[in-house]
C-alpha cells in the first residue's frame, strides 16, 4: 500500500513537472513571438552550441550511418539486393535512428552544459541580480539560449544525417564491396521527399524538446552546488526519455500526415 | 521607509517566515541577525519582489508593494538596491559592464555619464583601474566590492545587504563594515543588513532585530541587545566576544 501511494505521489510530481515545463515553454514562446530579442546574443549562442558540438555530432552521424549500412548489408545480401543497400540504409537512418542517436549525443553535450550554466547563474543569485537591475532574465538569458539551441541543434542534427551517408559509403567500400556510385545510386529511389521531411521534422521536434528541458531545468535550479548537479542529471534523464517518446509520437504523426495527404 | 506587517512566507508546506512585523526608519542602519536557514535572505527578497509573501503586507516608502506586478516593481528595485550574498557578477561581462548593467536599464544617461557614474561608484568602494578585468580574474573580496558598486551605481535610497561579510577575512570584513557606514553617510542611504555576524552588528548597527526560525525573538538598540536575556542572543554575544578577541 505504501509502495503504491509512493508510486502515486511520484506520478503526480511527474505530471506536475511536465505541466510546469509546458507553461515555461508557453512563456518563452509568448516572448519569442514578439521577436524582441538581441540578435547578437542569439548568434553568440548559435556559435557556442555549434562549436561545442560539431565534432561530436559529426562523429555520431558518421557512425550511425556506418552501423546501419553494416546491418542492412547482412539483411539484403541474401536476397542479392546489395544495389539497394545505400537507399535502404540511408532511409532507415534518416527516418529513425539517425535523429534519435544524434539527439542523444546533443542532450549529453548541449543539454548538460546549458543546465549547469543556468543552474549556476540561479544559485549564485545572478538571475536575481538581473531582475533587480531592471532586466527580464527570461528575455535576456533564456530566450537567446532557447532560440540558439533550437536553431543550432536543428542544423547539427541535419548535418549529422548528411554525414551518415558518408559513413554508409565507407562501409559499402570496405565491408560490402560496392562502389560509392553504386551505394548512392538508389538513394533517391528509396529516400523520397517524405522521408527527408520526416527526418527533418524529427530533428526540429528533438531540438525544441532539448532546448525547452535544459533551459527549464537550469532556470528552476535550487539548492547550491548540489542543486546544480541534480539539474544536470535530471536534464539528461528527462531529455533522453522525452526524445524516445517524441520519436514514437513524431513517427506516428508523420505517418498519419502521409496517409492523409499522399495516399488519400 | 520599509514596513513589514505580519508577513508570512511558505514554500510548499514549509513555513519559513511565521508572521514578522518590523519597520526600517529613514537613514538608519538596521541589522537582522539570525543563524543560517532562518529566512534572512527570504525576508530581503520579499522587499524587492523577488519573492512574494504568502500573507501579510510590505510597505516601501508609503506604497504597499505586496501585489505589485513585475513592471511596478521596476521602480521599487531602483529605490531599494540589493547587495547579494554571492557577488552575483555576470561572468561574461567585464567589471565596467557589470557596474553599467543596471544604469543602462534604469536610467537614460549618455555614454559619458554612464562612464562617470561607473567610476564614481567604483571609487566609493575604493576600487580603480580594473574596468576591463573579468570577474574571474579578481579576488572574492574584490568581487563583493564590485557587486556593491553595481548596486550603488543606481543611487538607491535603501541598501539591502545579504550577509555582506560572510566568507571574508577579518581585514576585508572591517573594510566592508566601514564601507556600509560611509555609504549611509555619504549617499544618505537607509541600510538593512541581514547577517549572522553579531560582531559587525555591534559595531555599526543603529538597531538590531534577532530572527529565529522565522520569528522575531528580540529587538532593540545595541545597548538593549547587550542586556538581552534571550538565550539565542546571549549565544550570539558570546560568539562575537570570542571572535572579537582572536
Ligand atoms: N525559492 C525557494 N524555494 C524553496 N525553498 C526556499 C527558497 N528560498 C529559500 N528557501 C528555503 O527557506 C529557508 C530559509 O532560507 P534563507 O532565507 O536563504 O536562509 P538564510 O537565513 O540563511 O538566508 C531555507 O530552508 C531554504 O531552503
Ligand atoms: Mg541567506
Amino acid at each position: 500500500m505504501t509502495y503504491v501511494s509512493h508510486l502515486g505521489l511520484q506520478l503526480v510530481s511527474f505530471f506536475d513537472e511536465l505541466g510546469r515545463t509546458v507553461l515555461f515553454l508557453k512563456d518563452i514562446l509568448k516572448l519569442g513571438i514578439k521577436l524582441d530579442v538581441s540578435r547578437k546574443s542569439v548568434f553568440e549562442q548559435i556559435w557556442r552550441v555549434t562549436v561545442q558540438s560539431l565534432p561530436t555530432t559529426a562523429l555520431a552521424g558518421f557512425f550511425v550511418g556506418a552501423i546501419m549500412a553494416v546491418q542492412f548489408t547482412l539483411q539484403v545480401k541474401e536476397f542479392g539486393a546489395l544495389g539497394f543497400l545505400g537507399g535502404l540504409a540511408t532511409s532507415g537512418t534518416f527516418r529513425e535512428v539517425g535523429p534519435l542517436l544524434i539527439a542523444f549525443m546533443l542532450s549529453g553535450k548541449v543539454g548538460a552544459f546549458t543546465a549547469a550554466e543556468l543552474g549556476t547563474m540561479q544559485v549564485t543569485e545572478q538571475i536575481d541580480a538581473i531582475r533587480c537591475l531592471g532586466a527580464n532574465p527570461m528575455k535576456e538569458i533564456i530566450l537567446p539560449r532557447f532560440i540558439g539551441i533550437v536553431i543550432a541543434s536543428f542544423f547539427l542534427l541535419a548535418f549529422g544525417l548528411m554525414l551518415s551517408v558518408g559513413g554508409g559509403v565507407l562501409v559499402g567500400i570496405v565491408f560490402s564491396n560496392i562502389s560509392p556510385e553504386e551505394y548512392v545510386r538508389h538513394i533517391p529511389t528509396v529516400v523520397t521527399f517524405p522521408s527527408i521531411a520526416g527526418g527533418l521534422y524529427k530533428c526540429f521536434v528533438f531540438a525544441t524538446l532539448l532546448a525547452t528541458i535544459c533551459t527549464y531545468k537550469g532556470y528552476t535550479t535550487r539548492g547550491g552546488a548540489k542543486g546544480v548537479g541534480r539539474s544536470v542529471v535530471s536534464t539528461s534523464v528527462a531529455t533522453m526519455v522525452g526524445i524516445v517518446i517524441a520519436d514514437w509520437l513524431t513517427s506516428l504523426t508523420a505517418e498519419a500526415v502521409l496517409m492523409f495527404f499522399i495516399r488519400g | 521607509m520599509i514596513e513589514f506587517q505580519n508577513v508570512k512566507k511558505s514554500f510548499g508546506d514549509r513555513e519559513i517566515l511565521k508572521g514578522i512585523s518590523f519597520f526600517v526608519s529613514k537613514g538608519e542602519i538596521l541589522f537582522i541577525l539570525g543563524t543560517s536557514g532562518t529566512g534572512k535572505s527570504v525576508t530581503l527578497k520579499n522587499i524587492v519582489g523577488l519573492l512574494k509573501p504568502s500573507s501579510g503586507n510590505i510597505v516601501v516608502d508609503g506604497e504597499d508593494i505586496t501585489q505589485f506586478s513585475e513592471d511596478q516593481l521596476f521602480a521599487i528595485r531602483k529605490k531599494c538596491g540589493m547587495v547579494f550574498q554571492h557577488p552575483a557578477l555576470f561572468d561574461s561581462l567585464s567589471v565596467f559592464e557589470n557596474v553599467a548593467f543596471g544604469l543602462k536599464r534604469h536610467e537614460s544617461l549618455s555614454e559619458n555619464e554612464i562612464r562617470d557614474r561607473v567610476h564614481e561608484s567604483l571609487e566609493l568602494v575604493n576600487i580603480s583601474g580594473i574596468d576591463d578585468k573579468l570577474p574571474s580574474e579578481i579576488s572574492y573580496g574584490m568581487q563583493k566590492r564590485v557587486s556593491l558598486a553595481r548596486t550603488i551605481a543606481l543611487r538607491p535610497a535603501v541598501l539591502l545587504f545579504d550577509e555582506p561579510t560572510t566568507g571574508l577575512d577579518p581585514i576585508t570584513t572591517n573594510s566592508v563594515n566601514q564601507l556600509i557606514q560611509d555609504l549611509s553617510r555619504k549617499l544618505k542611504t537607509t541600510s538593512l543588513v541581514v547577517s549572522h555576524d553579531m560582531h559587525c552588528a555591534l559595531k555599526i548597527a543603529d538597531r538590531i532585530i534577532v530572527l529565529d526560525k522565522g520569528q522575531i525573538v528580540d529587538e532593540g538598540s545595541v545597548d538593549e541587545i547587550l542586556e538581552s536575556q534571550s538565550e539565542l542572543v546571549r549565544d550570539f554575544l558570546l560568539e562575537a566576544r570570542a571572535g572579537g578577541e582572536s
